[in-house]
């Protein structure tokens, strides 16, 4: 039979995000994949060069914006090893609380967006509802919708406004309940299952090779999970364990990906409230912006020849910062930042795991690896 | 709780740091940087370009590095002892695929808190410095580890240093249509608007210039 | 008349149709009714139009996910008529909502093009208007008004749900005022609206 290349995008309703996947079928079974990417490629990286270091946490927000303040963190962490900066505890904690809602809030529009790829309209207004919830406490932590600039080198910008613990409490206790709806949904539904079980294996080692981590790797049966392989902020505080799920033995495949993400919403529910819990100071006290418990000082030069770097666990896998000192403004801003992005490099491998099915399991392959292009382009 | 514990990766940290120095062509040390509540260690590897394919296939097969995070290429026109510098980052996870019985895959649940010697998880950053030269080049590990691969093209798209022996290097960020030798990252390119007067003519910034002489169209 | 290799027949349809299409016509002008089914059918289409505006499922970036929320429940934009679709063949108004960048922007001249008139154009959020935070890039257009002519720009960054809804009520203002002049022959007397710019 005759092959051909379909080109899927850039414009395509299955595609989250702007980019094009050209599909070589040989009639209905998918034959080679060639990703093409770089239609939102804004070159983050060499404006960064003439940014302050506090200018740049509003892009880094931009980066994968699903998920804003977890690539606003993972870039303040970097800055902060780069400046050599002590956080104090209460900001640890209030970052915490506002990387697991982000994370909750970025699963959460990945299952809205899921849904419809598999053919389950309904979910999408569903979860859409839940977000506004989570996106209403962000909002009242960070100020906007959806970009926040929330962190400060040296801590937060505010503290927890008065009576966030109590209508964070009562917001997640309502979605805890709802996502038992929206599993029962997906699980009781034969054409859910039969279109997501069996397709896009993927195992461990191949994917720890191809540079694939976070929720996708621990699909597959491992626990690799850089909140506990290399520590950061306060999560060894917390009791807690990463979410791993049981695969089958050809792999993770679509199934398990969906599993781990609702078992991973439910941790950071679950996080966030030990967090407000624990928090030092208590979850109701007001500090000023400012405040020494909330802000250190920080020096804004770092000379050549200083780096820092840091990972992070990002929504989809490990994003890392890279930033090298002594640019322009005698230190003031970075001589170079450098951004890995988790789905530059998941891409190229969930185009690879659809070879050999159908043309009609490409929406849902690559919906359940949770494609962000915005952090993709960079 | 299964937090890995510090002290263990410092040891393993200095054990693999120890370990590599007798490479040729390696100097390594142990950086060891805060983050939060725990110290992280990071071995750092100065290597030099010629031993960095046969350091690279031997951290592979006999350390276990199984993990190739990020590949940063950066210019430096106007340093003394460095004129393009290479970092990679790589991880060593210790991951394994999960061992099935009866047809029931049993997962791998590894309490880290508890792991020792070379299975404790680490990070190790690789630099390599390259002299003045207008095409700065080192040897691919597309085949090592397979995500390289396009985090080479990506330092070829932006910053121009080549990959010896990449196969299918191509633009993958800008168009495909740039011009070859275009590499937006190096210092040469300026940001359009760099200086702040060309878009202005008062410093407030009020007043905007009639004719955007840099405008794309 | 009829050319070798036609069909031969008098009363083939392209004629016919002509030849009934042009005696309507004259008798029509002739009684004065065609100036009234004109205006009254320009002003059907004119409402259908506007109270039905089927943008495109384009989802560029960040703006993008709150023209989701926007579709979605709590804003619910779709009481006001508006609907996605898939394919610009079906659809009325361009709703950019991204940076554009230089690998795109010959792609989304073809998407503009591809539409059939009439239509409009919304610019959302700062990357569209002018470049956003990205104005100084190598990469990114400084505005989509640079390759397609837009007609209603939504300032933000990015904007609110209910902004995008206010922007899709300023476009059915200013249809009802230009009515289905053709895309490329919309003049700048006919102010480009800026949201949020009224006194």
């Amino acid at each position: 039979m005759a092959e051909m290349w379909i080109s899927m995008g850039p414009q395509h309703p299955m595609t989250h995000g702007l980019w094009t996947l050209k599909v070589k079928v040989d009639g209905e079974t998918v034959v080679d994949t060639e990703p093409d990417l770089g239609y939102i490629h804004r070159g983050v990286e060499k404006i960064c060069e003439s940014r302050d270091f506090t200018q740049i946490t509003t892009y880094c927000d931009r980066l994968c914006y699903a998920s804003a303040n977890t690539w606003s963190h993972a870039y303040i962490y970097a800055a902060e090893d780069l400046l050599g900066v002590e956080v104090p505890e209460r900001a640890e904690y209030i970052r915490l609380v506002a990387v697991e809602l982000q994370r909750l809030a970025s699963h959460l529009m990945w299952l809205g967006a899921y849904g419809p790829d598999i053919g389950n309209l309904s979910v999408m207004v569903w979860c859409l509802r839940e977000r506004e919830m989570m996106m209403d406490l962000l909002q009242e932590l960070g100020g906007s919708r959806m970009h926040y600039n929330f962190p400060r080198v040296g801590g937060v910008k505010r503290d927890l406004p008065h009576g966030f613990a109590m209508r964070a409490r009562h917001k997640l206790s309502l979605f805890l309940d709802r996502i038992q709806e929206y599993e029962s949904l997906f699980d009781e539904s034969t054409i859910f299952l039969i279109r997501s079980q069996g397709v896009g294996y993927a195992k461990p080692e191949e994917m720890i090779n191809h540079g694939v981590s976070g929720p996708n790797l621990r699909a597959g049966g491992v626990n690799h999970d850089i909140r506990t392989s290399h520590p950061y902020s306060v999560y060894s505080e917390l009791d807690w364990t990463p979410a791993v799920e049981r695969s089958s033995i050809k792999g993770a495949d679509c199934y398990d990906r969906y599993r781990i993400r609702v078992e991973e919403m439910r941790q950071s529910a679950s996080l966030v409230l030990q967090a407000l819990d624990k928090m030092p100071g208590g979850a109701e006290t007001y500090h000023e912006p400012g405040d020494a418990k909330i802000l250190a000082k920080a020096p804004s030069r770092a000379p050549e020849g200083t780096s820092g770097s840091h990972h992070f666990e990002d929504s989809r896998g490990e994003s890392m910062f890279y930033i090298a000192g002594g640019g322009e403004g005698r230190g003031k801003m970075p001589y170079r930042v450098s951004i890995r992005s988790p789905m530059f490099i998941t891409i190229p491998y969930a185009s690879k795991c659809m070879i050999g099915y159908k043309v009609a399991d490409i929406p849902a392959i690559m919906g359940s690896f949770d494609p962000c292009i915005g952090e993709t382009d960079r | 709780m299964s937090i890995v514990s510090e002290k263990s990766q410092i040891s393993s940290a200095e054990d693999l740091a120890n370990t590599l120095d007798s490479i040729n062509g390696v100097s390594s040390s142990v950086d060891k940087r805060s983050s939060g509540t725990q110290i992280r260690p990071v071995v750092k590897l100065m290597v030099s370009p010629e031993s960095w394919r046969g350091v690279a296939e031997s951290l592979y097969s006999d350390y276990g590095v199984d993990y190739c995070s990020m590949i940063t290429g950066i210019h430096w026109p106007d340093s003394k002892d460095k004129n393009w510098e290479i970092i990679y980052h790589f991880l060593r996870t210790g991951v394994k695929n999960p061992p099935h019985s009866e047809g029931v895959v049993q997962p791998i649940i590894t309490n880290n808190s508890e792991l020792t010697g070379s299975d404790v998880p680490l990070e190790i950053e690789v630099i390599i410095h390259l002299g003045d030269t207008r095409n700065p080049s080192v040897a691919s590990i597309q085949d090592i580890w397979v995500g390289a691969d396009w985090n080479e093209k990506e330092t070829w798209d932006l910053v121009g240093i080549d990959f010896e022996g990449h196969i299918g290097m191509r633009r993958v960020l800008q168009p495909h249509e740039t011009p070859k030798g275009y590499h937006p990252l190096q210092k040469q390119h300026k940001l359009r608007y760099h200086n702040f007067q060309e878009m202005y003519d008062d410093a407030q910034g009020f007043k905007r210039k009639t004719v955007d002489s840099e405008r794309v169209k | 008349m009829a050319e070798d290799g036609q069909n031969y027949t008098m009363f083939s349809s392209r004629m016919l149709i002509d030849t009934v299409g042009d005696t309507t016509d004259a008798a029509l002008q002739a009684s004065g009714l065609r100036d009234i089914i004109g205006v009254l059918a320009g002003r059907i289409f004119n409402w259908g139009q506007r109270k039905s505006l089927f943008p495109l499922h384009l989802g560029i970036k960040c703006c993008a996910l709150e023209m989701a929320a926007a579709g979605a429940s709590r804003f619910d934009a779709e009481r006001f008529g508006v609907f996605f679709r898939s394919s610009p063949r079906q659809c009325d108004v361009l709703l950019v909502n991204g940076p554009i960048s230089k690998k795109f922007a010959d792609p989304i001249v073809r998407l503009w093009e591809q539409m059939p008139e009439p239509k409009w154009c919304i610019a959302m959020g700062e990357c569209a208007i002018s470049g956003g935070p990205y104005f100084q890039s190598y990469n990114v257009l400084e505005g989509v008004d640079t390759v397609i002519p837009v007609d209603v720009y939504i300032p933000g960054c990015p904007p609110r749900p209910e902004a995008l809804i206010d922007g899709f009520g300023k476009l059915r203002e200013k249809i009802i005022r230009i009515g289905a002049v053709p895309s490329h022959s919309r003049t700048d007397s006919i102010a480009p609206i800026i949201l949020g710019d009224e006194q």
